[in-house]
């Protein structure tokens, strides 16, 4: 009889489980809510939960599935259309020699799309041009950081990458590089 | 001498005939020689007076340099298509910049509201990369994002600037607040208006006008009272820059004799132009308001030269007495005289009718008061002075009209302030007898940018900054440097680990003991690694970090930032290190952004006053630890929201933010730390008490609900971190430290540096490839 029950919740529970845990794909945009309500002020309540609070928690796990996994993403992040009409003033200012403006313009531009690989890869190129390759360098590292399953970004990247390495005189880095660009 | 000699004989037939009449001529010229003496004396002082007065006319003038203060701005709000802009937000931003809701917003500075569509005109603004134009926006404002944004007029862009909010100012010791002009810089008919009013003659006298005196002492004799100065414009130049304000005839034969010589010297256009920067327009709390620059902004919020005819009028009216004719204090009077001011233009013939009459219709149009104190955001603002401290001195801070583009939201900043008070009366419950005290810091997870800082639940204290001085130790905070440093060598530790929580002693050679304890003395067995983070457990904790090395730890929290020597002590695994709210925000920012030293920044850029860029603080990142180590600790973190220490921040936070973070408790709960981050913010807060003493509270009871309260008020993005290429996740048992199927109930999807994932293989039912593969291996 006991067996009875606890299966079911078992297999609710594992495919709730199995439901949140393939990971929830884009981020999500969260508006603010209400200033919540007065904190509970159980000043003796621990650092670590009780057996009966770790209890509850399995309960409420089981009721609010989306709380059980930890977030993450494989999809490197679009960047907003405004973002892009910066990235685009920021090309044509680049076009014209002027890296320094671009740069201003694309840092607007990272500030609005903060996740987005492809504007540190447009900042890691703005910095090329004017020679501050170690800079340079580390704008393709973390537009690369976001390209994720993205292999037609995460290509650009290695390349950027390689081509600031080599005119760094790496030219170990940026055989690594290339090598990592012709795996994908 | 020929011609000398009949003089002298002149003379003394003279005496021999009229010897009386000598006598008394003889007083005469003695008299007159008197006369002549003391007016030769009186030259030759007026003369050398007057060349001490040229001294100082000549050296003041010339070197006549103003201290004008710098500015500080907050950042620029940019509104465009999906900008997360909550109503309160944009309805706070306009009302710091003294935008005026109006029905419908014709005018820059002013913006109406239907619901949730707003119609926004803004000012222009010189940014170092060009001038914003003034625009008018149209657009509305769901789940807090802009959508259907639309330039009205102005200039079509995705994009739009507001004017930045002015957040304080760094001002020269007198007090004096100005902003230059040149005279090019005049909006039509002001020198019409200014001359008609204060100085027909201005062009045609040399400093001093009698007619103007006289006709003015005319007036004032009808009227009875002074209803009418005389004085020239070079006049009160002269008495605003070099004389007092007392009425006396040695000051006044001193101001005349100073307008003639400045005459002499100096063009005219010099003389206005300096007029239009010195003159007194009204009094801004403690600051003077000197010049038109700065009274067109404090009265109407523009820029001097996009001034229509009725703001001119009224600056000019007020030039006779800005304390009287204020048009905020007594509105009735300043109409009355702005439309006098208008009347004097018409005289003048050089403005049509028709614009005379359109501006006496209109109202004052003057601004709400520029709602702005220097004591608003004392914290944020000293941490902006230390920062600038490094580049620029003071003298030149205070003198040279510089222009600091910070990084402060306002909005934010008002919530972390609001959180702060509200969450701290209600921790004390009405108790003042242990008082609490907090700070906070809010930053931007990816630019590193200071978005917000409080230094102490009464904000509008400019005293001790919390979030920059208190270095208290941080306690648990730093478990998951502990841990980066363990993950970081994948071959020894993954999440699924078994790690001993038991009680253990470390002898030193002195003879010393030490015996960590958990929070609540109790221990827990071996458990898992991600567990021993997400729950807090000491003892499994000091046996991780006292096998990778303390010097390990330190090393990596170094690399992490902290610039102060860290003493290599065991203690300083369960987070005997001191660090400032700040200090602690630093290294949680290389967390949030998987590994990249991001500097926290809270300027953008230094220009001079004319918009030309001096210093840019630009976004920087370096990547100093192993990314792959750092998405592990991540995934620790956000556990520790789901079932760990601050699992109680979901009691007030959707579930979809994704969050991460950390709970630090020391001692006696002298110190509660929260530091935690979203998709879009890196929040850290602490609560404690100044005498350092003991409270009941721990991390999740003190700083998570401060850091709840923050993080609700503000909307943002989840945080759901991009894998990195190193990284797989498997379906694993972690008690078993083995895979298993997804469906097991016991599975746990767990990401892995690859190649550190378990090879054995365990099925929901129990059995162990495990076993099965020792029992084949015993075979052979």
């Amino acid at each position: 009889m006991m067996q009875s029950r606890v299966f079911p919740c078992l297999c609710l529970a594992s495919l709730l489980l199995a439901g949140c845990a393939t990971g929830p794909g884009g981020p999500v945009y969260v508006p603010a809510e209400k200033a919540p309500p007065p904190p509970q002020t159980d000043t003796s309540e621990p650092e670590t939960p009780s057996a009966a609070e770790q209890q509850q928690r399995r309960q409420q796990q089981a009721e609010e599935p989306e709380r059980s996994a930890p977030r993450y993403q494989d999809d490197s992040e679009d960047m907003s259309p405004a973002a892009q009409s910066l990235v685009n003033r920021a090309d044509a200012l680049l076009a014209q020699g002027e890296a320094r403006a671009a740069i201003g313009q694309l840092e607007r531009a990272q500030r609005i799309s903060p996740r987005s690989g492809k504007i540190y890869f447009k900042l890691a190129a703005a910095y090329r041009s004017i020679d501050e390759l170690g800079r340079a360098e580390q704008f393709a590292l973390k537009g690369l950081s976001l390209s994720g399953s993205n292999t037609a970004l995460q290509r650009t990247g290695w390349m950027l990458l390689a081509d600031i390495r080599r005119a760094d005189g790496n030219v170990a880095g940026a055989e690594k590089a290339e090598a990592r660009a012709a795996e994908l | 001498m020929a011609k000398s000699s009949p003089k002298r004989r002149g003379s003394g037939r003279s005496k021999k005939k009229h010897g009386k009449s000598t006598a008394g001529s003889g007083f005469r010229a003695r008299v007159w020689r008197l006369i002549w003496r003391v007016g030769l004396v009186g030259v030759v002082i007026l003369a050398g007076w007057t060349v001490y007065l040229d001294a100082i006319v000549t050296s003041k003038f010339e070197g006549r340099r103003w201290e004008v203060p710098s500015r500080v701005y907050a950042r620029p709000l940019e509104l465009y298509d999906g900008a997360a802009v909550t109503t309160s937000g944009l309805s706070q931003e306009l009302s710091l910049l003294g935008y005026a809701p109006v029905r419908s917003a014709n005018e820059p500075g002013t913006y109406s509201r239907a619901g949730r569509r707003f119609e926004v005109h803004t000012r222009g603004f010189r940014f170092s990369d060009g001038q914003e134009p003034q625009r008018r926006l149209r657009f509305e404002i769901v789940q807090d994002r802009v959508g259907d944004f639309r330039v009205v007029s102005g200039g079509s862009t995705p994009v739009v600037r507001l004017d930045p909010v002015q957040i304080g100012g760094i001002y020269p010791a007198h007090k004096e607040d100005r902003v230059l002009i040149q005279l090019e810089d005049m909006p039509d008919y002001f020198s019409t208006a200014l001359l008609a009013t204060e100085d027909r003659d201005f062009f045609d006298h040399w400093g001093v006008a009698p007619l103007s005196i006289a006709r003015a002492m005319w007036a004032n004799i009808q009227a009875g009272r002074v209803v009418q100065g005389g004085s020239t414009l070079t006049q009160q130049l002269v008495k605003n820059l070099y004389l007092t304000r007392e009425q006396t005839l040695v000051r006044k034969g001193n101001e005349a004799l100073m307008a003639l010589l400045l005459e002499l010297h100096y063009e005219k256009s010099a003389i206005l132009e300096t007029y239009l920067n010195e003159v007194y327009l009204g009094q801004a709390g403690q600051r003077a308001v000197h010049g038109f620059g700065l009274a067109s902004q404090f009265y109407f919020g523009e820029h001097f030269r996009d001034l229509d005819l009725h703001e001119v009028a009224l600056l000019v009216a007020i030039i006779k007495g800005p304390s009287y004719y204020d048009p905020r204090r007594h509105p009735q009077r300043a109409l009355d005289r702005r439309n006098l001011v208008l009347d004097l233009i018409a005289e003048t013939g050089k403005v049509p009718a028709s614009d005379i009459q359109k501006a006496r219709q209109r109202d004052l149009d003057v601004v709400g008061k520029p709602s702005y104190t220097d004591s608003r955001y004392p914290a944020y603002l000293d941490l902006v002075r230390r920062h600038l401290a490094r580049e620029y001195k003071d003298e030149d801070l205070q003198s040279e009209g510089l222009r600091i583009f910070t990084t402060l939201n306002p909005e934010i900043q008002r919530a972390t302030e609001s959180a702060v008070e509200q969450t701290l009366n209600q921790l004390e419950g009405g108790r003042t007898d242990k008082k609490l005290e907090s700070a906070a810091v809010v930053t931007a997870r990816d630019s590193g940018e200071v978005l917000a800082l409080v230094g102490g639940r009464d904000p509008q204290f400019a005293g001790f900054n919390r979030a920059v001085d208190a270095r208290r130790p941080v306690g648990s905070l730093i478990k998951p440097f502990i841990y980066l440093t363990a993950l970081s060598q994948p071959d020894r530790y993954t999440l699924i680990t078994p790690i001993k929580d038991q009680p253990f002693s470390l002898v030193f050679d002195d003879g010393r003991r030490w015996e960590p304890e958990n929070y609540d003395k109790q221990s827990h067995g071996v458990v898992p690694l991600h567990q021993a983070l997400s729950r807090s457990y000491n003892l499994a904790t000091v046996r991780v970090g006292l096998d990778v090395g303390i010097d390990a730890v330190i090393e990596t929290l170094q690399t992490l930032g902290v610039g102060q020597p860290i003493q290599s002590y065991p203690s300083m695994l369960l987070g005997a290190v001191n660090l400032s709210p700040v200090d602690v925000a630093s290294l949680y920012q290389s967390l949030a952004t998987s590994g990249f030293n991001t500097p926290l920044r809270t300027i953008r850029e230094v220009t001079t006053s004319g918009g030309e860029t001096l210093t840019r603080y630009g976004l920087n990142v370096d990547q100093v630890v192993d990314p792959a180590a750092v998405h592990l600790v991540q995934y620790a973190m956000q556990e520790v929201m789901q079932e760990g220490t601050g699992r109680s921040a979901y009691r007030f936070l959707s579930s979809d933010l994704g969050l991460a973070g950390k709970t630090g408790t020391t001692n006696d709960g002298r110190d509660s730390w929260f530091a935690g981050f979203s998709g879009d913010l890196v929040t850290v807060t602490w609560v404690g008490r100044d005498d350092n003493g003991p409270t009941a509270l721990t991390g999740a009871t003190g700083a998570l609900p401060v850091w709840s309260n923050v993080m609700s008020q503000i909307p943002q993005y989840g945080f759901s971190p991009i894998v990195p290429a190193e990284v797989q996740y498997h379906w694993v048992n972690s008690e078993k430290q083995a895979l298993t199927d997804e469906s097991c109930s016991n599975a746990r999807f767990v990401p892995f540096i690859a190649g550190s994932e378990p090879t054995d293989t365990i099925n929901c039912s129990g059995d162990f490839t495990r076993r099965l593969r020792s029992w084949f291996e015993g075979l052979f």
